[in-house]
Parts: structure tokens; C-alpha cells; sequence
């Protein structure tokens, strides 16, 4: 890591939580930049939660360091820390109306009650919702709970934020929305925000940079595009998106860049389809060649997705819909053509 | 024929037999009771007039409002730190201290009021340790007083007071307190101003519970407290057995049952439990609530300068948690536990002494108490009228409750909440109230002095007990299960039987258990109702416990003591066992969780 300690907002140095004899989080290094947006991101059991936890305060390390602006925090609690949290449930106060949920911060920051009620007024009025002060919790709608949620995580000019699975509630459309929303915040406010999510489309759209994390431990930090462009290990590969692997037997594929233990892939759409009969290209060398049978094909919208079986792998294909396409059908011969340079290496 | 069949079809049909026997035995000679008060047909007030005219009168009626004001507030004190440090536990412990507060509840309030007398009696506990090591040289008077009623009440109704209010913390989520101390607020903050008022609507129903039930206390005051300790509960019975002057009777009755009445309809004691917490939270923002809250936001904007101030200062400062906290609070629950359980166990321990008078510590070992009570054939009678008694109560209230919960789940909520109120009235009335109006009600049946009259003034608990059980487990249960069954061509018999009988079994093994115990353990609708030739083993017991102090009844205490004991653990595993048989049963902690309508409902059990 390359970071001094004046550009970064959080630092994990060397963190491990057990519970028990097992080990939630396992040497954890990680720094976070000031007014980053990082993700982390991974399937459950992963450490994520833990990870926020340990940097919300509700629980501690059992060795190693965490950093917040400069300050060890391992035993500092949650309310001598000044940060925003966006809870999964949303954790709205459901005895208080949405106006003096949003005050609770303030008032625990020794806010006098007018300076409060400007600010309350002007957050709701941020986030759109004006009429709704007087309401309780219980009678907004998710995506409303939702904008109250990071009102209140907002509100007290807090340095960092904190989401956990922020829009694990909401339904599809509504969470499209509220992605839009967070990063329109986020950009506006610019705080550090550190968010867990086992939602890779939300990781991708929201985040600066993604951790991905497997069993306690860093897989791979990286930006949204590199990281799904360039995964390095086969869990990376296959949990952002989907990914074809290409074995020898059937492929054979040799590059400079392949170590012994490297598997090649590629991603879905960077394959094309087309007939046996079809044009090939000139073959210059940058091309890559495979025949196989349709096995099946779905269509979804946008994309159609064809899953074709090579010797006994099956190949996934993902291609835009378009005008005049030819239609494959299960049962057809077909060829499958990519670009060399389309190949990764990963690390089984 | 036909007829018949129809009215079966329709669920409120279900719920005839259970209504029919509530309204024979307690309805009917309620209201009747009401019409003697008021010298009907004639309509005076003469009785209640009479009443107050007393200045004696007067002052047992303040006298047992003021008892039952005091065992509620302690008990809330007790209680609610109990209840909180249980829900905060860690899962294990937390499930075992709810099974150590349902076990007193469930045992003999008059085997538990029994040991205080042996503990706090001349020879008793304390005045033997006091003098054996030297403080003390004559017995102090520990008992006879007030101080030994209150500590006997409170000792009884404090799992009522618990067990409602463990149930609505446990729903409390706890992200919110997370949330609050995020924001930085202090965890003796975050709890006063987020976990408390969440917990108020519990605090609301424990507190109403508790004092409706005081408000009918019978045996502890009359067995623990002096001559001048007596409450209505006491002047009413023992007019009962005197005079055969029903008016002025049925008058105290009404009175008391009218201060229960206004204390539930002015806090609005709401039975329908957890599911709707917004709701409730939202419902208590009238009246003190509401004013709490005002003072508490004034004095919460007297010290925003001092928050200011200390907001920077307190910055990433770390905090070690207190260890000394913890001990403390570990040391209150244990202290708590042990007067929740050490009366009881006391009485296991004194059954098996050697000695001729009820002493504490025993001066030796011996079954002799057990072979002087298996040897008297008046013991014998009372355990067999008893055993007798309580398998057909077990029998008829199973049935005729578990119909009633059918029905009632089925029905709209509008009708079901209130049939549920009417089905309930004979555990949240105060007891004493109960008993008079099925003195009554036996009176018309002719049925004073028997067996089946016995029954069935037992019965109408019982089955209040079976429907909030049954009901609570039916609630729980997916009615698509029915129609996938039907779909699959099974009949409504065998829908029934193969589907929902099994995955409804736990809760009406429960609601049976229930219905056995509370029938056992019954001692003052029984005292009323028995006439002078049928005793019952609670009976029997309290009787001679007034004339004269034998050790037998040690015995007999430590059996009414293991008898619940055995029953909750055969219960337990039965539930265990299904739970494995279907990953779907009751575990303890649902129980729990369910114990709100039980111990909302725990009126009889003093």
C-alpha cells in the first residue's frame, strides 16, 4: 500500500476477529482514501459484516490496529466515533417521527434546537421529503425509510459513512432509483463511505473501488472495471459475473503470460457465434477458434443467452439482440470465435 | 340433524361448547350477581350504599388498593432489570432463566406462600441462622405483618410481571440501540431513550396484570399478614361462609371487580401481544406518556450546552468496559432467581425431616411425613379427588378450548378480539370475583359440594388457558398447508387429522398441561364451591395449614411442587421430540416468546 496516512480516512492494519476459534476476519490490512466510495463485497460468511462491525465500533479486534483520521480506535466505542451508519433494516427509531429521528445525532452532539430544526428541514428537503417530518417510520414506504435512513446517517456532517446492505430491502426498480440517489449523495457530500454488500451489481455501480473478500480474508481491491476485466483468482472471476473457463483439453490455449497453475477465461459477451459455415475471419493470429453444438438458448430481453457444449465443457455466450441476427437453436453445429487478447489468467 | 351440521360449518359453531359452559358457570350468575347487588328488581343502591357507609369498610378497600399499588411497584422495580439482563444474555443462559421463572410461576401459589411462612416463621429459617450465629437471641416476628405479605405477593406475582415483559424486549430489534450509540449516545442513553419507551407498552401490561391479580389475593394475605392485613378478597369469603345474605356479597364483589375494570379500560390493557408494536407504541402517546415524554424532552434541552462541550472532548477517546458492571448485574439476577426458587426447594427439603414440628434446617432425614401422608386415608382422598378432578378438567377444557381456538382463528379479528376478551375474563377477573359468581352459578346447577360442580368451575380457566395457547400455535400455522392437502383430495377429516392435528399437537399438549396444572394447584374458587364434604389436595392443605402446623403438609407441598415440575419437563421434550420430528416445533424460546398471552392470563394461579 502505497498511501500515506494523511490521504487515508480508514485503515485496517493487521486485523483479526475471532469467535471463538475461528477467525471472522483474518489479518485484515486495508486503507480507505478520503472521500472514497470502496465497496465490500462478498458472499456471506465472507468477514464483510464483521469488517463493518469492527469499524462501526460494535465489536473489537482481537489483535491488530484500525485507524480512523489518524486515531487508533480499537477501543474506542461506537459513540465516541463520529460516523453515519445505514443499517440493513434501516433501524429508524419506530417511537419517533421521522423529524426527530433525524435529530437524534444532532441532539447528541449538544445541537441547539433551532440550529437542529434548520438542519432537519434542509436534509428532508434534500432528499425529497418535505411533508414527511411528522410522519412515524411504520407509515413510509421502503424506499422513503430508506432516504430517511441515510438522512439520519448524513445529517451530523460525520466524516465517514458506513452502509450495510443498504438496498437489500428494496425491490428491483426502487433499487435502481436508490443507487442513483446514494451516488448523487455521495458525490454532493463526498464523505468516505464504506459500504458491504453480496450484491455485485451494486458494488459495481456505486463503489471507487471493490474489495472482494472470501473466507476472512482479501481476495483482490480493485476498480469496478478492473476488477471484472481483470480478475485474478477464479473466485473473483466467477463471482463478479460469469466467467467461461477453458480447459486444456478442449481449448488448449498457450500464452507468454500463463504460470503454471493460471487458468485461461473469458467472459460471456466476449465471445461471438457463428455458423460452421460462416465467414471466418483471416486468420492473423488474434483470433481464437472453437466448434460445438448449441445446447440451449434463452431469451432475456436485451440479451440472449446461448449455452454451447465444446467436447464436455459447456461455454456460456451472452449477445446483444439485434437486427438481422441469426437465431441459433438447440442442436445446432455452430463455430465460437474470440480475440486472444479477450483471455485472462486467473489463479485456481 | 341437518341444522346442526350447518352450524358446525360455520367457525364461530366451534366455539359453542366452550361459551355454553362459561356462560352456565360464570356469565349467567355474574350478571345475576350484578341484579342481586342492585336489590333487582326493585334497582337501589341500598348494598353499595351500605357498603361505604362502613368506615371499616372503607379502610379494607384502601387497604387492599394500597397492597396491590406497593407488590406492583416493587414488583416492576424487580422485574424490569430481571427481565432486561435475561434478554441480554447469552442464548443459553437466557433460555434457562426463563425456565426458572416459568417453574415458580407454574407451581402452587399455595405451597410457595406455605414456605414463606416456614421461612420467615419463630423457628423458622431466618430466626434459626440469626440466633444460631449469635445476633439475635429471641425470634424476631417476621411473620404476621405487612412486610411478610408483601414479600409473599411479590414473591408469587413477580413472573407475571417478568415473563410479559422478557417476551416484548425480546422483540425489541437491537440494531436500533446500535444505532442510537452510532449516533453517540451513551449506552445509559441509547436504553433511555430508545430501548425504554419501546418497552413501555410491556411495562403498561405487566403493571395492570400484576395489580389485578394483587387486587384478588386471597390465601397470601391471609396466611402471611396479621389480623389487620386482611384485603377484600378475605372480607368477601369469609361473608361467603357466614351470612347467606347474597346482596351485600355480590355488592363487594362488583366493587372490586369495578377498580379492576377502571384500571384496564384507563391504561387499556391490550391482550392482542406483540405483532402490532408500532401500533402499540403509537396507541400510548396519550395521557402520561405523552407528558413523560414532554418533561423528558425539556430536560433533555437543559443539557445540550453540556453535550456540546463534551462532544469534542469525548472524541475517539477509547472506553474500557466496566467488569464490575457485569458481576453486578450477574449478582442481582442470581438474588433474584433464588427468591423466585429458594421457597420452593425449601419445601422439598423440609418434606424429608426428621423432626416433630416444621423446623428449618431439618434435624434430620426421614420419609416418615410421606408414609404419614400415604397412611391417612383423608390425604389419600383428597390427592384421588384431586387427580380425579384434574384429568376430567384436562379432558373438557382440551376439547372444548382446542374447538374454541379453531373457531376463534377463523373468525375476523374484529369478533375474534372480542370473544378472546370474554373467553379470557375468568383468569384476568380478580379470583375471589370468580368464585362467588360460580358459587352462584353451582347454586343453580345444584351442583355445590361435587365432583362435576368442582369441574366445571375449574373448567372455565382451564379453557381460557387451552384457547390462548392453541390459538397462539394456530396462528403460527400456514393454512396453505390445509389447501395443499385438499388439493392433493384428502377430506376435511382427514386434512385434520394427517396435517394439522401433528403440526398443532405441541400447543394442545401444551394448552393440556396447562389446564391439568391449573386445576391441581386451584384452592380458592374450590374453597368456595366444595361445600363441606369434597376436599381437594390444595384444600386439604390450606386447611391445615390454618389449624394446626404439621410437617405432613411438606409433603403434601413438595408433591403439589415436583408435580408441575415433572409436567413442564414431559412437556419439554415432547416439544423437543416434535421439533426434531419436523424441525418445525416450539423451541423453549417460543415458549417464551408466546408467554405474554399465558401470563397475561395468569390471574388463577395465587
Amino acid at each position: 500500500m502505497t498511501e500515506t496516512s494523511d490521504t487515508l480516512q480508514v485503515e485496517f492494519r493487521n486485523v483479526t476477529k475471532l469467535y471463538g476459534a475461528v477467525a471472522a476476519v483474518k489479518e485484515l490490512s486495508l486503507g480507505v482514501r478520503r472521500g472514497e466510495f470502496l465497496t465490500i463485497l462478498g458472499p456471506s460468511g465472507s468477514g464483510k459484516t464483521t469488517a463493518l462491525m469492527l469499524l462501526a465500533g460494535f465489536v473489537a479486534p482481537s489483535s491488530g490496529d484500525i485507524i480512523i483520521s489518524g486515531k487508533s480506535v480499537a477501543s474506542v466505542p461506537s459513540y465516541h466515533r463520529d460516523q453515519g451508519i445505514v443499517f440493513q433494516n434501516y433501524a429508524l427509531f419506530p417511537h419517533l417521527s421521522v423529524r426527530r429521528n433525524l435529530e437524534f445525532p444532532l441532539e447528541m452532539r449538544g445541537m441547539e434546537a433551532s440550529e437542529r430544526a434548520t438542519r432537519v428541514a434542509r436534509m428532508l428537503e434534500r432528499v425529497h421529503l418535505k411533508e414527511f417530518g411528522d410522519r412515524m417510520p411504520s407509515q413510509l414506504s421502503g424506499g422513503q425509510q430508506q432516504r430517511v435512513a441515510l438522512a439520519r446517517a448524513l445529517i451530523a456532517d460525520s466524516p465517514i459513512l458506513l452502509l450495510d446492505e443498504p438496498l437489500g430491502a428494496l425491490d428491483r426498480n426502487l433499487r435502481e432509483q436508490m443507487q442513483g440517489e446514494i451516488k448523487s449523495l455521495h458525490c454532493e457530500f463526498s464523505k468516505t463511505t464504506i459500504c458491504v454488500t453480496h450484491d455485485q451489481e451494486e458494488a459495481l455501480t456505486l463503489s471507487d473501488r471493490i474489495v472482494v473478500m472470501r473466507a476472512g480474508e482479501i481476495e483482490q481491491i480493485d476498480t469496478p472495471e478492473a476488477l471484472y476485466d481483470r480478475p485474478t483468482t477464479r473466485f473473483v472471476a466467477s463471482f463478479l459475473g460469469e466467467a467461461n473457463f477453458l480447459t486444456d483439453r478442449e481449448f488448449k490455449i498457450e500464452s507468454d503470460a500463463r504460470t503454471s497453475d493460471a487458468m485461461p477465461m473469458i467472459r460471456p459477451e466476449r465471445i461471438r457465434i457463428i455458423p460452421p459455415n460462416g465467414r471466418l475471419q483471416a486468420d492473423n493470429g488474434e483470433h481464437q477458434f472453437a466448434s460445438g453444438t448449441i445446447a440451449s438458448m434463452i431469451y432475456a430481453g436485451p440479451l440472449r443467452k446461448y449455452e454451447v457444449r465444446v467436447g464436455s465443457t459447456v461455454v456460456i455466450i451472452r449477445e446483444h439482440v439485434a437486427a438481422g441476427q441469426q437465431i441459433f437453436r438447440p442442436g445446432d453445429e455452430v463455430q465460437l470465435e474470440w480475440l486472444r487478447s479477450d483471455i485472462r489468467f486467473v489463479a485456481s | 340433524m341437518n341444522e346442526l351440521r350447518k352450524i358446525w360449518r360455520v367457525p364461530l359453531g366451534l366455539t359453542i361448547p366452550a361459551f355454553a359452559i362459561l356462560l352456565v358457570v360464570f356469565g349467567v350468575p355474574a350478571i345475576q350477581l350484578f341484579l342481586i347487588s342492585t336489590n333487582a328488581p326493585s334497582f337501589s343502591i341500598t348494598n353499595y350504599h351500605a357498603f361505604f357507609e362502613q368506615p371499616g369498610n372503607i379502610l379494607i378497600l384502601l387497604q387492599t388498593i394500597k397492597v396491590s399499588v406497593v407488590t406492583t411497584f416493587i414488583c416492576l422495580i424487580i422485574g424490569y432489570p430481571t427481565a432486561y439482563l435475561i434478554v441480554n444474555a447469552s442464548k443459553t443462559a437466557s433460555a434457562a432463566l426463563i425456565v426458572l421463572v416459568f417453574i415458580p410461576w407454574l407451581t402452587s401459589g399455595l405451597v410457595r406462600t406455605y414456605a414463606w411462612t416456614v421461612i420467615l416463621g419463630d423457628r423458622g429459617l431466618i430466626n434459626n441462622v440469626l440466633i444460631g450465629i449469635g445476633i439475635i437471641s429471641t425470634p424476631l416476628s417476621l411473620l404476621y405483618n405487612r412486610l411478610a405479605v408483601y414479600i409473599g405477593m411479590v414473591h408469587i406475582v413477580l413472573p407475571i410481571m417478568i415473563l410479559p415483559l422478557v417476551s416484548v424486549m425480546y422483540g425489541i430489534d437491537k440494531s436500533l440501540v446500535a444505532a442510537a450509540r452510532s449516533m453517540g449516545a451513551r449506552p445509559v442513553l441509547a436504553f433511555w431513550r430508545v430501548f425504554f419507551p419501546l418497552s413501555l407498552p410491556a411495562v403498561r401490561s405487566g403493571t395492570l396484570l400484576v395489580f389485578v391479580v394483587c387486587l384478588g389475593f386471597y390465601i397470601t394475605p391471609q396466611a402471611l399478614g396479621g389480623l389487620s392485613d386482611a384485603m377484600l378478597s378475605n372480607f368477601i369469603a369469609a361473608q361467603l361462609t357466614n351470612s347467606l345474605d347474597f346482596g351485600p356479597i355480590a355488592a363487594e364483589a362488583f366493587i372490586l371487580l369495578l377498580i379492576a375494570i377502571i384500571m384496564l379500560s384507563l391504561f387499556g390493557l391490550d391482550l392482542s401481544g406483540t405483532q402490532s408494536q408500532p401500533d402499540s407504541v403509537r396507541k400510548s402517546e396519550y395521557g402520561w406518556a405523552s407528558a413523560l415524554r414532554t418533561l423528558r424532552r425539556q430536560v433533555g434541552e437543559f443539557v445540550v450546552p453540556l453535550r456540546a462541550r463534551r462532544w469534542p472532548k469525548q472524541l475517539y477517546q477509547p472506553v474500557h468496559s466496566g467488569r464490575s458492571w457485569n458481576t453486578l448485574a450477574a449478582i442481582f439476577v442470581i438474588l433474584v432467581m433464588m427468591f423466585l426458587l429458594f421457597p420452593g426447594l425449601i419445601v422439598i427439603v423440609m418434606s424429608f425431616s426428621a423432626g416433630a414440628f416444621l423446623e428449618f434446617p431439618p434435624s434430620g432425614f426421614s420419609l416418615k411425613w410421606y408414609r404419614s401422608f400415604f397412611g391417612d386415608s383423608s390425604w389419600t382422598g383428597a390427592f384421588w379427588n384431586s387427580l380425579q378432578i384434574g384429568v376430567m378438567v384436562t379432558v373438557l377444557s382440551t376439547v372444548t378450548g382446542t374447538l374454541a381456538a379453531f373457531g376463534l382463528t377463523r373468525t375476523s379479528s374484529r369478533i375474534r378480539r372480542v370473544l378472546m376478551l370474554i373467553i379470557l375474563t375468568p383468569i384476568t377477573f380478580p379470583t375471589i370475583v370468580v368464585g362467588v359468581a360460580c358459587y352462584l352459578g353451582l347454586v343453580n346447577l345444584g351442583l355445590i359440594g361435587t365432583k362435576i360442580g368442582v369441574v366445571l368451575a375449574h373448567s372455565i380457566g382451564a379453557i381460557a388457558y387451552v384457547v390462548v395457547i392453541v390459538a397462539a400455535t394456530l396462528s403460527n400455522f400456514d393454512q396453505r398447508l390445509e389447501q395443499a392437502a385438499k388439493s392433493m383430495r384428502a377430506g376435511p377429516i382427514r386434512t385434520f387429522v394427517r396435517v394439522t392435528l401433528p403440526l398443532i399437537r405441541p400447543g394442545i399438549i401444551g394448552g393440556a398441561v396447562f389446564a391439568f396444572i391449573s386445576s391441581f394447584d386451584e384452592v380458592v374458587v374450590t374453597s368456595l364451591v366444595s361445600g363441606f364434604s369434597l376436599r381437594t389436595l390444595p384444600l386439604k392443605m390450606l386447611e391445615n395449614m390454618n389449624q394446626q402446623i404439621d410437617p405432613t403438609i411438606a409433603a403434601v407441598g413438595a408433591l403439589l411442587v415436583l408435580m408441575p415440575v415433572l409436567w413442564i419437563v414431559a412437556l419439554y421434550l415432547t416439544l423437543w421430540r416434535s421439533r426434531r420430528a419436523h424441525e418445525a416445533g416450539l423451541p423453549l424460546a417460543g415458549l417464551a416468546d408466546r408467554a405474554e398471552v399465558p401470563s397475561s392470563a395468569a390471574g388463577q394461579r395465587q
